[in-house]
């Protein structure tokens, strides 16, 4: 009789395993894409796929949008089951993921298409993805942290003259101190961390040093207490304000965030605005801090050559037809697409306009940038607003990414 | 002769235990041994022993130590603020409702309730809506000239608001149905000896559904404790961190930025856990031994 109960559940298990690995049929003669585009994004991604799987190529290509994605990427990864054949990561995924050999090289896919290649696009972009001489990624775009404008403000206070080179520095805004009407400010704090890790640029320092986090320098003091001023001038949008919105309500001369907001901004009535460079703490420098959204294949050794060989008809596809990205926004990094003349039509063709607006679209690629720009965004904004003392908090910032990187694989002792 | 053997607990438990041991047991033993590794998700783990559980408890120089300390201290505080709201209005609410005169019950329960069956994210930008300073209510109405969700003690306040308006309901449901169990009987002939309202209320409400309010309460604190979206929506976990709870930090530490560092985050959950697990003991012993 005991026999008989434990056959009977064993039947139980065998019966709920096959319905949930029925889950996971895969297809065979489709490439599995994922995404962790939401919102509008992911639509502009689905029309791709669809206009490319409409060109009737051999292997079709299927997106799957996972908001969650690094996370399950990790899960999929350490099981082996369920690799997506292809996948788009941000740039500063790059180096932690090609240290812990999750990568497949891009190598035989670029040798059989010879337009995948460095001169066709952004050189960042590209080179965002080469470690050691190897090639990982294709890039997608570039998105930036940018600066708004509204124009009806720029002309009220008489300050149309700070675009005249193309850098708003901190000193142009600290000019209209005392010169505001009520309720109105020269900028928000959108994108703050991004703002201060420019700065950093444009003062001519860096984030690490020989390898090392370096947090704590004189550099990021000067970039957070040059900011600093223009929020102890009042000319900040007040703390936990939506700063946003009041760009949008039209109170805000600059806005400092991201090319995707052009498409929100452009839905607002009576916003008669424009885009320019991030300010700069320097007078002749400028940098936008970016980052980019690349392809890339995850190590997958299911992966068949035919479906290579279809990710590369994809991706050349995407080189050459990726005009409906910009439409979400985004600096497309193919050069056929942005040098094309549609595209100057978007906004965002601006940053692409001459060689220096290209340069100044800075991707980090250092190992740790991720904890570096975390420490930043956690502390950047009580230190600007002087809620916290600012050597203190450096350090509690250094030793914020130092113990984060002991804790890593590298790390490990 | 032998007993014939009967199936039909094992169709109607077996399902339920098969997805219990997938989904709860083995993550569960799995998120244990991960605290005594080091792990960033992708690699397999490297045993580290009691590492992660030192650093965190007593190495006070270590960010894991100080960020374990304020997520704990901010949970309590949530909890502190929280579970006792979350306890009485429900069975005021409840109390009131069994009143003759209050008509369309069902109505004002039903109001009461669909908070809750809304995803935090999407009240949460409705409820920063109507405390934003310039569009809501709290500059216009009140008058306040700061914004509340970067300002103490307004940023708890906000995170309170928003936890009663969606949590109330769940509660009052319970309280309500156990509540119509007790037998008018008793209210009656209380009344006939001269018991008022609170007398009753206390005499023969609060003893009769005495398992029910032991359930909440222990249920509403171990759920207060993983508190996670509410901060995260309304404020971020500021001004200066002080409303970023624990369950916050596990998160970021496990699925935030750059390399994961799992096995330090599910230290801290096993620790949570610990503490939620003594907790409801606790309560569960003293609410019952008071009670009998």
């Amino acid at each position: 009789m005991k026999k008989k109960t434990l056959f009977s559940s064993l039947v139980l298990v065998l019966s709920l395993t096959t319905v949930l690995a029925g889950c996971s049929n895969e297809d065979k003669n489709m490439i599995t894409f994922w995404t962790p585009l939401t919102g509008d994004d992911g639509a502009y991604m689905d029309q791709l796929v669809k206009d490319y799987n409409a060109t009737n190529p051999e292997v079709k290509v299927k997106h799957v949008i996972t908001a969650d994605m690094y996370t399950k990427v990790s899960t999929v990864l350490n099981s082996g089951k369920g690799v997506p054949d292809l996948a788009i990561i941000h740039a500063d995924r790059v180096p932690g993921f090609v240290k812990q050999g999750v990568l497949e090289p891009m190598t035989d896919l670029i040798k059989a298409q010879p337009e995948l290649k460095q001169d066709n696009y952004l050189p960042q972009a590209w080179s965002t993805g080469t470690v050691d001489g190897t090639q990982y990624t294709i890039p997608l775009d570039i998105h930036s942290n940018v600066m708004y404008y509204n124009k009806d403000l720029l002309k009220k206070y008489n300050a149309e003259s700070f675009l005249d080179d193309n850098v708003v520095t901190i000193d142009e805004m600290l000019s209209l101190q005392g010169k505001l009407d009520e309720g109105d400010y020269i900028v928000n704090d959108a994108l703050l961390g991004w703002v201060i890790l420019a700065q950093i640029q444009n003062l001519g320092g860096d984030i690490q040093e020989n390898g090392k986090p370096a947090v704590n320098t004189p550099v990021m003091k000067q970039a957070l207490e040059s900011v600093k001023k223009v929020a102890d001038a009042g000319l900040m949008t007040p703390f936990g304000e939506d700063g946003y919105l009041m760009f949008q309500s039209g109170n805000v001369l600059f806005s400092t965030d991201g090319t995707w907001s052009s498409t929100a901004h452009a839905g607002v009535e009576g916003l008669n605005f424009g885009v320019t460079n991030v300010y700069s703490a320097a007078p002749d420098k400028f940098t936008n801090r970016s980052s980019s959204h690349l392809f890339t294949m995850l190590k997958n050794k299911d992966r068949t050559e035919a479906k290579v060989a279809g990710i590369g008809n994809f991706l050349e596809f995407i080189r050459t037809n990726s005009l409906e990205w910009a439409k979400a926004g985004q600096i497309v990094a193919s050069k056929q697409v942005n040098e094309s003349p549609e595209y100057k039509d978007y906004m965002q063709s601006f940053f692409t306009s001459n060689e220096k607006e290209i340069q100044s679209l800075y991707i980090y690629t250092y190992e740790y940038y991720p904890y570096i720009a975390e420490a930043v965004d956690t502390y950047c904004g009580d230190i600007v607003r002087g809620n916290v003392d600012i050597d203190e908090t450096l350090q509690t910032m250094q030793k914020f990414v130092e113990d984060k990187i002991a804790e890593g694989s590298s790390g490990a002792k | 002769m032998k007993k014939k053997l009967n199936l039909a607990p094992v169709f109607f438990v077996g399902p339920h235990v098969i997805l219990f041991a997938v989904f709860v047991l083995l993550p569960t033993i799995y998120g244990i041994y991960a605290s005594f590794t080091k792990w960033n998700l992708m690699n397999e783990p490297v045993w580290v022993g009691l590492d992660n559980y030192k650093t965190i408890l007593f190495n006070t120089e270590s960010t894991f130590h100080t960020q374990f300390q304020n997520g704990l201290k901010n949970t309590f505080i949530f909890v502190g603020l929280s579970v006792p709201l979350l306890i009485v209005i429900p069975l005021m609410i409840a109390v009131a409702l069994e009143h003759k005169k209050v008509k369309m019950k069902n109505v004002i329960q039903s109001i009461l309730y669909i908070p809750g069956l809304i995803s935090i994210s999407a009240a949460a930008l409705i409820w920063l809506l109507i405390f934003n300073k310039q569009l809501g209510i709290t500059g216009n109405i009140f008058g306040s000239q700061i914004a509340w969700p970067t300002n103490q003690p307004y940023a708890w306040l906000i995170i309170i608001v928003i936890t009663v308006w969606g949590g109330v309901g769940g509660n009052m449901i319970i309280y309500r149905a156990s509540i119509s169990g007790v037998a008018k009987e008793l209210y009656e002939s209380a009344e006939l000896d001269g018991a008022g309202s609170i007398r009753r209320f206390a005499s023969i409400t609060l003893p009769s559904i005495r398992f029910p309010l032991i359930y909440t309460f222990v249920m509403t604190t171990a759920g207060a404790f993983n508190v996670f979206g509410q901060p995260l929506m309304m404020t971020d976990g500021g001004p200066r961190q002080s409303t970023h709870v624990l369950m916050m930090y596990i998160r970021q530490l496990a699925f935030g930025n750059g390399e994961s560092i799992a096995g330090m985050a599910s230290a801290m959950a096993v620790l949570l856990g610990l503490i939620i697990l003594v907790i409801s003991a606790l309560q569960y012993y003293v609410m019952n031994r008071n009670a009998a």
